[in-house]
């Protein structure tokens, strides 16, 4: 899992390095010896991140884990409260005993908007079996993802997090890797899978469907 | 003598060692050149194999070739778009080039740094680095302890040379010259009618020191590419971001680093402040750039002011954030056909010149109704009229608008493939009937056909961050620096002997006899030197004044094949 990228990598690149700026790297300048330079080359990992680019246009780590299933050491879930986009102060605590389903989304994230559908439809198919959805709403502003909210009939709530603090609570202990990431937390509060990337209308049900089948 | 073993492997070039020792009787290893000469096996068996194999890796000639190879495998790097980079420009190429670019992709050229040969380049250069490095620092430091030679039985040959006769018996005069010289800190070595003295070990501590610090160095490189990470981040005036990697926009960690193990600070950008020169030839160059900005090192901690400067990094938990770049994000909110509010918020739009940063960019409104909206556009900070097309004069906001070409149709987004949010990929789009003009904050555009109304509410400040964690930077600094004080100690300090020998003379009194021999006198002066010790000798053995003579040219090792003359010692490289 170390090596993930933030969702969509176009989002990524401001690319606005001006002349006038001198480089970060001024610090590590002071040591350059011939061999500093040429053992910089050769030690320092390149960039990591590594789509492929023309199969599955999304990008993750091929081989990297789209789905961690959490055996009994799964990790509680951290304390969490935020605001709803309506407003609503809101814990996550007040879902024990509900098996939960948490995603991270944004509607400027493109796999976010194709999972969308099989999150709403999976939301009303489990409503009754009383597993709960939540979202947590990543670097949008509140009407702007209302409006996402409206056009894909997602009727639960989402917290806003603007400044990435719910993301950071999560950072020590299953931390969302990438945009979208979805966890399915159980009844008592523990993680109980993680799926990195977008989730498919069986593969999250299936998920959620053993971690109903849970006792605790 | 108490040397260690030379070395047999010959593991750098000859240059600084003119004569290759004649150590016939120590044949401790093959020859590389010619393998099936060593003495000791017949044949040529794995270990002779390994042995081979080893020093041709750790052979001078084989890291600069593997350097050079580093350099061109670096080549595709730069010249074919990196997905690590450019994810985007990867794809297009994709496209383009159907065929060529599965064949490129199986040979990892779109990740070349991550490509397994690259890696082989460089593991195989620090090996041999290492190699090369590792045998010549045990050698120097027996170099370091070794005493002086024995001093040559004619010291009249020597480069430098003096003689001159005293009262004293040898025996006498050879312990008075002992306790000078060991007043002056050189080190001695005695023995029947002579008496040997060398000074200035510290070259070869320098030396050691050297390449010490050159393997600190490595290392340090190493630990920063295992365990650091980059990562940019654009933050607009009243944001804050968080130091998590969804936080982030562009990531680039080392091969250690983990998603958790991220610094958890949290940055929140409250104003930002530029000046640019009114006035003069570099009108609109900017002159100082200010971002207030509050942080906490971690979650539930206090907040902390900072103006984050140019080459004024923040530095938090280890990390650096320096302020790289800046411009402007218009704010627009969009209400669709059926009057909902479907867009509210700054868009960052990119600077495309830096006189006027006369910025770019695109605004998506995918949730819009009847159809999803897209605008593509210039945001003029200062905007001029200059006979009929509209310009920026100036980089700051003194007449700010926007310019803006409306789309509807399908933005291509719900399909899940990423695309670039500075991008507008119009292929589903239809144009709108609506001619772009200028609006200034406050004004609106009420578009077409029912799709719906767009207002420029204001603008905000961006900037982009760089954040850099290197925890090699600091060890690195420190063993650069020491590297370069063990070179200039090695340069500097010359390493010189003093023999002394006593021999009763036919006339009764004693004949005293000195000779002086340095290497590398780079510098010059150890002629000096050796006059002013000749003269305390024969001072303190009441002789007379000494007739030095000083034999050119003196090169090191000008007396031949005299033993003493031989120096293990390896110059500085």
């Amino acid at each position: 899992m170390s090596r993930l990228r933030p969702c969509p990598p176009g989002r990524s690149r401001p690319a606005v390095i001006r002349p006038w700026l001198t480089s970060p790297r001024r610090a590590a300048a002071a040591a350059s010896l011939a061999a500093a330079a040429l053992a910089l080359t050769a030690c320092s990992s390149g960039p990591i991140a590594q789509s492929t680019p023309a199969s599955n246009g999304q990008n993750f780590v091929p081989g990297a884990p789209g789905t961690t299933v959490f055996g009994h050491d799964s990790p509680m879930a951290p304390r969490v409260s935020g605001t709803t986009l309506g407003g609503a102060r809101l814990s996550l605590s007040e879902f024990r005993g509900h098996v939960l389903v948490l995603n991270f989304w944004g509607s400027w994230c493109t796999p976010c908007r194709a999972e969308a559908p099989a999150l709403a439809a999976l939301a009303q198919h489990f409503g009754p079996a009383g597993v709960r959805f939540l979202g947590v709403d990543i670097r949008d502003t509140p009407a702007t993802a209302e409006a996402y909210q409206r056009d894909f009939r997602i009727t639960y709530p989402s917290l806003n997090d603007p400044g990435d603090e719910i993301a950071l609570d999560f950072a020590s202990t299953v931390p969302p890797a990438g945009i979208p990431t979805t966890l399915v937390i159980s009844r008592t509060g523990r993680i109980a899978a993680r799926i990195i990337g977008g989730v498919s209308y069986p593969g999250l049900r299936g998920l959620i469907t053993t971690t109903l089948a849970q006792r605790s | 003598m108490t040397r260690p073993a030379p070395p047999a492997t010959p593991d750098l070039p000859a240059a600084d060692q003119p004569e290759p020792e004649p150590r016939a009787g120590q044949a401790a290893g093959v020859s590389p050149a010619s393998p099936a000469a060593s003495a000791t096996s017949a044949g040529f068996g794995p270990w002779a194999w390994w042995r081979w194999t080893w020093r041709q890796l750790t052979s001078m000639r084989t890291a600069l070739v593997l350097l050079f190879l580093l350099a061109v495998a670096s080549v595709p790097g730069s010249v074919l778009p990196q997905e690590g980079l450019d994810p985007q420009a990867v794809q297009q190429y994709y496209l383009s080039h159907p065929a060529l670019a599965p064949w490129l992709a199986r040979l990892s050229l779109f990740n070349v740094f991550a490509a397994p040969w690259f890696a082989a380049v460089y593991l195989l250069l620090f090996l041999s680095l290492a190699g090369c490095v590792i045998p010549r620092t045990f050698r120097l430091a027996g170099s370091a302890r070794q005493p002086p030679p024995r001093a040559p039985r004619n010291l009249a040959r020597l480069p430098l040379a003096a003689r001159y006769q005293t009262a004293l018996a040898p025996g006498e005069a050879l312990a008075a010259a002992a306790a000078l010289l060991s007043g002056k800190r050189f080190r001695l070595r005695t023995g029947d009618g002579w008496v040997s003295a060398e000074k200035g070990y510290l070259r070869e501590a320098g030396n050691l020191l050297f390449h010490l610090a050159l393997l600190a160095l490595l290392a340090a490189i190493c630990l920063g590419g295992m365990f650091g990470y980059k990562a940019n981040r654009l933050l607009v005036v009243g944001d804050s971001f968080a130091n998590t990697v969804t936080g982030l926009d562009a990531f680039h960690p080392g091969r250690a680093v983990s998603a958790a193990g991220l610094q958890p600070f949290t940055i929140a950008l409250d104003k930002f402040g530029a000046s640019y020169l009114t006035a003069g030839p570099l009108r609109g160059q900017p002159s100082r750039f200010d971002a207030f900005i509050r942080y906490s090192p971690q979650p539930g901690a206090a907040m902390r002011r900072y103006d984050l400067q140019v080459n004024h990094p923040l530095s938090v938990d280890g990390v650096r954030v320096f302020l790289i770049g800046h411009g402007y994000a218009p704010v627009f909110r969009i209400t669709d056909g059926t009057g909902a509010v479907v867009f509210d918020g700054p868009v960052p739009f990119i600077a495309v010149e830096q006189a006027g940063l006369t910025s770019e960019g695109v605004i998506k409104v995918p949730d819009a109704r009847p159809e999803q909206l897209g605008f593509a556009g210039v945001f003029l900070p200062t905007a001029v009229d200059t006979g009929g097309h509209l310009g920026s004069g100036f980089p700051a906001p003194l007449n700010p608008v926007v310019s803006l070409i409306s789309y509807a149709g399908n933005l291509g987004m719900n399909s899940g493939a990423p695309q670039s949010v500075y991008q507008l990929d119009t292929a589903g789009l239809h144009q709108l009937p609506i001619a772009p003009r200028p609006l200034a904050p406050g004004q609106s555009m009420k578009l077409p056909d029912g799709y719906g109304t767009l207002t420029f509410t204001g603008y905000r400040p961006w900037i982009s961050l760089a954040i850099t964690y290197d925890p090699g930077t600091m060890p690195a600094l420190i063993a650069g620096l020491t590297a370069l004080a063990g070179l200039l100690l090695s340069f500097l300090v010359r390493r010189r002997r003093m023999f002394v020998r006593a021999a009763a003379g036919p006339d009764g009194r004693t004949v005293v006899e000195l000779g002086g021999l340095t290497r590398s006198d780079a510098s010059g002066g150890f002629e000096a030197e050796f006059a002013g010790l000749a003269a305390e000798l024969a001072q303190a053995h009441q002789g007379g004044e000494p007739a030095v003579t000083v034999m050119h040219p003196a090169p090191g090792g000008a007396a031949g094949a005299d033993p003493p003359v031989q120096d293990e010692t390896t110059e500085g490289e």
